[in-house]
């Protein structure tokens, strides 16, 4: 975005440079000018009803009264917020108001800091409840900008306008969110019990409007979730070269333009609630309406298209293809098979290497010619299985089961396909390029249902802002992240709004990738819910029981042993002498620093291969840190005593543990 | 440009149905709103049935709009051989034989109780018909007459001879303001949404204000039943110079009539070509929708207007971003009154420098420098002629009121004229020799406004005019703001306690210091003019207030908590009449002896006085 225009006004002679368009009460607030602004809020869009916010402009040529909450900057001019004129008008409006709300605490406050005792008139509907409802317009629009549900709104004319609900009944359709009772000035909104009875109502609103305020003021700033939810992520992976592109080889590439979240805005429904929870204010499942299809049997259709998400648009550069009408065309197509676009993508990146690498050919694949970037031949083969004909057949089993069909039958090469299949525990990849960052290797390679981000997304922390350099901080990480994110898991909640939303003073804090004041948050969540007050600790206790439990029932499966969490080395390292000359700067400089060898002399195949070694090692290390952390056997076993101090050592259990050496 | 849209435009011309026969007698009968709800439906039939029996062939029947004269519908005129209409007032269905009987000579009209008009009475003498040139003239449901009469010609000289820019110099030239209340100048107001749609990359739409909500105010109205096409036309041009090519007509819906003409009039259009894709063969597209609106007087303000357009109650917002910038769904929009639209393609046909030539100031350079053109008034109230008059800018309140309106009927005298619809002002008998223009006005306190004029004799309570404004605005305020909202009820508690006699000193300064904080702080022009009435009521009648206030007396007798209604002893003659009407049962006396009346009783509602023959009931 360029840089926004700079304008240096004059309020009460104190000057002030401000962004073009800035309102006068912002920047008067960012001197610490006070102007009494009753109807206006930092949540919500001015609306210049009160008309207490008053101040005189002089622009050069003339000068005139303007309700600063929404009088935009726009040429160097002088502000008087306390002129004659101002406080003059002011203080009559506030007799107004006094008139008619004579008990209500803000506008007494506020009349008496004007002079005013007493109204000079009677109102004939004088309202004597310190509660009124004073008409400023901020419910109706927090409930409508700031929640997307537009749920109470404005009723009648002139002097008998009143905040209703639709048809003055409790509407169905109000989320409870509370918001309109938070921010209104004088109590007159008040919340009805749950249904759900929960230990303390009061407690769980209170944690929640804090999410919802940072959401309002946030966002649009920080990840914009609510504009175009995580395909946000697109263009931030790409400038740190993590963006996967042909099949995890690359992390960047020139045409992610093309797909990037500035394209979607475009397409994206705009305006309405799209969460996947009744009154999520973070309401990131994005949707694209009246797309029409240009394949498949719904061919010529228009149909609405349910995201895409980030997910869906790395796995389309994975595949080499930068063009958003194919994007959303695979989306619904995966969405409609019942297919998750990760595995398909994946997958299919998966195909289109071996197809240029010769593994497979136009025969072999029935016909299909499939490179990166084939678009058309991405397509059918979605259709292909979608139906359960052809070559989607094999596809559609995913790599684990296409590794060992391409070696058994088109006697592929098993080191390579085994390199370059980006699979764990026989789940795809998400789309993430986790060469660079030890941590994430360990975060897809140990997971519990096989190589999914979602325990311990440790990237940035890792490779960014090395917060973690040893294999012992690592490990605490990778302790810490899986247990914290499977207690959303057990409470049944979105991750999203723990960290895609922060406070302003997040990277203030001892320990930012928690953020510690979100936590907190949950802490009160649950205990408003449970009466059960809770911290930190107590938390990630709650799930180290339950993942040392799941870990066993992995072991009972046949997949809980150190053997079952190796990674397909593309994810560790560049396994073609092409991969590692993309990026031959970085490696040599790892190679003599990390490593401890000189590259120079050395060929490009002698590099990628003492690289490997190291880095393959490093994996190894990793884990045994990792196990250690958690108590487990150097095999990845939980051990028993591990078991007893978590209160799950049931008979079976440890029985079964024993066997493996736990 | 270089293309063949008058060629084209020549063509529907000449293919257009000639059904004029060449009867000596046209006989037109107006069915304008005001004309119907006088009965000029049952007129019609009546002259129908009269033709269809045979006996006064051969006569040509037409239909048309109002003729201007409302207070004296309905009326039907009559045109032989070419000449210029005869106009036969108050003719009512009873009335059409003797209609007849006239036209075929075989009575005056003066044995038949006819009253007739021409145009070279008084009343259109002075005016000046610009956007009227069709009253009354054409069928409006037509389009044969419409081109007939030149409609489309200024559309299709500026599609094959101006690019947009000059179009719309050509408009600024002309000095054209806003008939819509504002008076703010057309070509400048086009101009800057072309700059805004330029910076926004928006694409602009026009939109035409048919809101009229002013109380007993119908110009627009009539403009629509009269000559649609002139506004479709209007909107054309309009919409080629800003680069639009979507229309909106946003039009209240209690103008049922008004509606079905203009919808006809589009479709019509439609099917020459003359709306829709590539306008007379050009590559110029451009189309209209009409939006009905539900009748508050606040959305006619433009950014309610936009908001209402979009489904949304209708409710202001700050213009700190003009609306030509953010206006209809954020797009900018250009927002005319129908009047404004309706001299657009005059001018283009004209020019502009014959339309500067009315009016005052020099507008050439600057549009601002005067007022140019013609303005529409309804001229009502305490006036003979009441009706909508069209006067050349800077002719006087007097040769309105007096020249066209034929001065204060019943004998009385002129008090005050309160213009500029309801939150206009109102001016006393000292400002009647001000040319009307819209500086003059605002000058003085009031405004042009939309052209509401309404004429008060002497028997009129100021406050009580004040009073009534106040309360209709109060009703149509939006209530967001709250200068407008609770200053209205103020002044509304204010000068009801003065009217019912508990006036206290300094209100009229409260009322002031109310009125003021309206103007300078409410959020949009309706509570920034709302104490208008009360404003210049006090500046020009001040006398009056304090006379309330101090004296507890209303001047006007009209405030029924000031006054007293006595029998004069001396001129009762006893005849019981009044103790017989009055509602209260407050009058006694006997038969042929002076009558009294108990004060305790008495409502003030004046029935004794209107019914006593010997003028023995007093006001006191
Ligand atoms: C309360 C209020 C009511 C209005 N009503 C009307 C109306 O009924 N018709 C109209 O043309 N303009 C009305 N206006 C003026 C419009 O806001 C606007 O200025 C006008 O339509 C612009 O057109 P013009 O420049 O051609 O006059 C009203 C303004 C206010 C503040
Ligand atoms: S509780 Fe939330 S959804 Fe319901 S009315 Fe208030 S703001 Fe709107
Ligand atoms: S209910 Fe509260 S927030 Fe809503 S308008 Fe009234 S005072 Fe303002
Ligand atoms: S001035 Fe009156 S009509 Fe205009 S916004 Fe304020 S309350 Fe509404
Ligand atoms: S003013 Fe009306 S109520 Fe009073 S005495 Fe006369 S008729 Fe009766
Ligand atoms: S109507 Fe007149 S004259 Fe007759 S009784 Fe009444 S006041 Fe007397
Ligand atoms: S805060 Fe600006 S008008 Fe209320
Ligand atoms: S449900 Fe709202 S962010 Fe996930």
């Amino acid at each position: 975005m360029a840089d926004r225009e700079m304008i240096t006004i004059e309020i009460d002679g104190k000057s002030v440079s401000v962004e073009k368009d800035t309102t006068i009460l912002e920047a008067a607030q960012s001197i610490d000018i006070y102007i009494p602004a009753l109807c206006s809020s930092e949540l919500v869009e001015p609306y210049a009803a009160c008309r207490l916010c008053i101040v005189e402009v002089d622009d050069g040529r003339k000068t005139k009264l303007v309700t600063s909450c929404n009088y935009p900057v726009r040429r160097p001019i002088k502000v008087y917020t306390s002129s004659k004129k101002v406080l003059r008008n002011r203080k009559i409006t506030l007799e107004m108001m006094l008139s008619r709300w004579p008990n209500v605490q803000v506008i007494k406050d506020l009349a008496k800091n004007a002079g005013i005792e007493k109204a000079r008139y009677q109102h004939p509907a004088v309202d004597l409840n310190p509660n009124a409802c004073i008409l400023c317009g901020l419910c109706m629009r927090i409930c409508e900008q700031g929640i997307w549900e537009n749920i109470i709104n404005f009723t009648n004319r002139g002097a008998e306008r009143a905040v209703r609900m639709p048809y003055d009944s409790e509407q169905p359709h109000c989320v409870g969110c509370g918001a309109c009772a938070e921010i209104c000035p004088t109590g007159a909104i008040t919340m009805v019990d749950d249904p759900n009875q929960p230990y303390d109502a009061e407690m769980i609103r209170k944690a929640g409007m804090r999410i919802t305020k940072e959401m309002i003021k946030y966002d649009e700033e920080q990840c914009d979730m609510r504009g175009v939810g995580t395909a946000h992520l697109v263009e931030i992976m790409d400038a740190y070269d993590l963006l996967p592109v042909m099949n995890y080889r690359y992390g960047k590439h020139e045409e992610t333009p093309k797909i990037s979240s500035d394209i979607f805005r475009k397409y994206f429904t705009k305006g309405k609630p799209d969460g996947c929870w009744l009154g999520c204010t973070m309401a990131c499942a994005k949707a694209i309406e009246d797309f029409e299809l240009k394949t498949g049997p719904y061919k010529g259709e228009k149909v609405l298209v349910d995201g895409p998400e980030y997910e869906t648009l790395g796995g389309s550069s994975n595949m080499g293809i930068f063009d958003p009408y194919f994007v959303a065309e695979y989306n619904f197509y995966c969405d409609t098979y019942g297919l998750d676009t990760i595995s398909f993508s994946t997958g299919t990146s998966f195909v289109m290497e071996c197809y240029e690498a010769g593994v497979l050919d136009k025969e072999k694949t029935g016909g299909l010619e499939i490179p990166f970037g084939a678009k058309d031949a991405a397509l059918e083969l979605l259709h292909q299985i979608g139906r359960g004909e052809g070559f989607g057949l094999i596809v559609g089993k995913g790599i684990r089961y296409m590794k060992k069909y391409f070696v058994e039958n088109f006697g592929a090469d098993p080191d390579f396909v085994f390199d370059i299949g980006m699979e764990a525990k026989g789940m795809e990849y998400s789309e993430y390029v986790t060469k660079e960052s030890l941590a994430q290797q360990g975060g897809y390679g140990i997971a519990l249902k096989g190589a999914q981000h979602d325990e311990a997304w440790l990237i940035f922390m890792d490779m960014v802002n090395k917060q973690i350099p040893t294999f012992e901080d690592k490990a605490e990480a990778l302790h810490y992240f899986p247990m914290w994110r499977t207690w959303f898991s057990l409470c049944g909640l979105c991750k999203l709004p723990w960290n895609d939303v922060e406070p302003a003073d997040n990277a203030e804090t001892d320990e930012p990738a928690k953020v510690p004041a979100h936590v907190q948050g949950y802490c009160e969540f649950f205990e408003g819910v449970t009466g059960k007050p809770q911290t930190m600790d107590s938390l990630i206790r709650m799930s180290e029981k339950v993942y040392n439990f799941q870990r066993v029932f992995n072991l009972k499966m046949g997949f809980g042993r150190r053997e079952h969490d190796v990674i397909p080395y593309r994810s560790a390292g560049p396994v073609t002498v092409e991969e590692y000359e993309s990026r031959q700067e970085r490696y040599d400089t790892q190679l003599r620093e990390d490593v401890g060898i000189d590259p120079t002399g050395m060929s490009s195949e002698e590099k990628v291969a003492a690289t490997r070694k190291f880095r393959e090692a490093q994996y190894e290390h990793l884990l045994d840190a990792v196990y250690k952390r958690r108590g487990w056997t150097n095999d990845g076993v939980p051990t028993v005593a591990k078991l007893i101090e978590l209160g799950v050592d049931f008979p079976d259990v440890i029985e079964l543990v024993k066997k493996h050496g736990g | 440009m270089n293309t063949n849209a008058i060629d084209r435009l020549k063509t529907l011309l000449e293919s257009s149905s000639d059904d004029t026969n060449d009867a000596p007698v046209i006989l037109t009968v107006h069915l304008g709103t005001c004309g119907i709800a006088a009965g000029a439906g049952k007129t019609l039939e009546t002259v129908k049935t009269t033709l269809a029996s045979g006996s006064v062939q051969p006569i040509e029947l037409r239909s048309s709009s109002c003729a201007g004269l409302c207070s004296y519908e309905p009326m039907v005129s009559v045109s032989r051989n070419g000449e210029r209409p005869m106009m036969y007032l108050d003719v009512t269905e009873d009335k059409v034989n003797d209609l007849f009987d006239c036209i075929r000579g075989v009575k005056t009209a003066e044995e038949c109780h006819l009253q007739i008009i021409t145009h070279d009475d008084p009343f259109y003498l002075k005016q000046q018909t610009v956007v009227f040139i069709n009253r009354g003239l054409i069928d409006p449901e037509s389009l044969d007459d419409a081109l007939a009469s030149g409609a489309y010609k200024g559309l299709a000289s500026i599609l094959d001879n101006m690019d947009p820019a000059e179009v719309i110099t050509e408009i600024t030239k002309s000095g054209l303001r806003g008939r819509g209340g504002g008076g703010f100048p057309a070509g400048v107001k086009w101009s800057s949404c072309v700059s805004a749609a330029e910076r926004t990359e928006g694409i602009p739409v026009i939109v035409c204000n048919a809101d009229e909500g002013d109380p007993g105010a119908y110009m627009d109205r009539s403009i629509l039943e009269s000559d649609p096409h002139s506004i479709i036309e209007g909107m054309a041009i309009g919409a080629y110079a800003i680069g639009a090519e979507e229309g909106y007509i946003y039009i209240r819906k209690e103008y049922p009539l008004a509606m079905e003409i203009l919808e006809n009039a589009i479709r019509q259009a439609r099917d020459r070509n003359l709306l829709g894709k590539g306008l007379l063969g050009t590559d110029f597209s451009f189309d209209l929708v009409i939006h009905r609106g539900a009748g508050a007087f606040v959305c006619g303000e433009s950014s309610a207007l936009m908001v209402s357009m979009s489904g949304m109650p209708g409710e202001p917002r700050s213009k700190y971003i003009h609306t030509v910038e953010y206006g209809y769904k954020g797009r900018p929009t250009v927002l005319n009154n129908v009047e404004t639209l309706a001299n657009v393609p005059r001018i283009i046909t004209r020019g502009s420098k014959w339309f500067a030539s009315m009016g005052t100031g020099d507008v050439s350079e600057n549009p601002w420098n005067g007022s140019s053109g013609t303005k529409v008034f309804s001229l009502v109230g305490d006036v003979k002629n009441a009706g909508l008059v069209e006067i050349p800018m800077g002719i006087t309140l007097r040769e309105i009121i007096y020249d066209i309106g034929g001065g204060i009927p019943g004998g009385k005298e002129f008090k005050a004229v309160q213009t500029g619809g309801p939150s206009g002002g109102v001016l006393p008998a000292d400002k009647l020799d001000l040319p009307v223009d819209f500086d003059t006005l605002t000058d003085a306190g009031s405004m042009m406004g939309s052209g509401g004029m309404v004429v008060m004799d002497n028997e009129t309570c100021m406050i009580q005019i004040a009073k009534y404004f106040v309360d209709f605005l109060k009703d149509e305020s939006c209530g967001k703001c709250t200068p407008c909202r609770e200053g209205l009820v103020a002044l509304g508690t204010i000068l009801d306690r003065i009217i019912s006699g508990d006036g206290r000193q300094g209100d009229i300064e409260l009322l002031e210091e109310y009125g003021q904080n309206m103007c300078e702080t409410s959020l949009c022009a309706l509570g920034q003019t709302a104490a208008n009435p009360v404003l210049s009521t006090i500046e020009y009648f001040r006398d009056e207030y304090e006379e309330h206030i101090r004296d507890g007396k209303c001047g006007a007798l009209k405030c029924k908590a000031l006054i007293e209604y006595h029998i004069n002893a001396e001129n009762c003659t006893g005849c019981t009449i009044c103790a017989r009407n009055c509602p209260a049962d407050a009058i006694r006396g006997n038969l042929k002896e002076p009558h009294v009346i108990d004060q305790e009783k008495c409502i003030r509602c004046g029935v004794c006085r209107e019914v006593c023959n010997f003028n023995a009931v007093e006001v006191l």
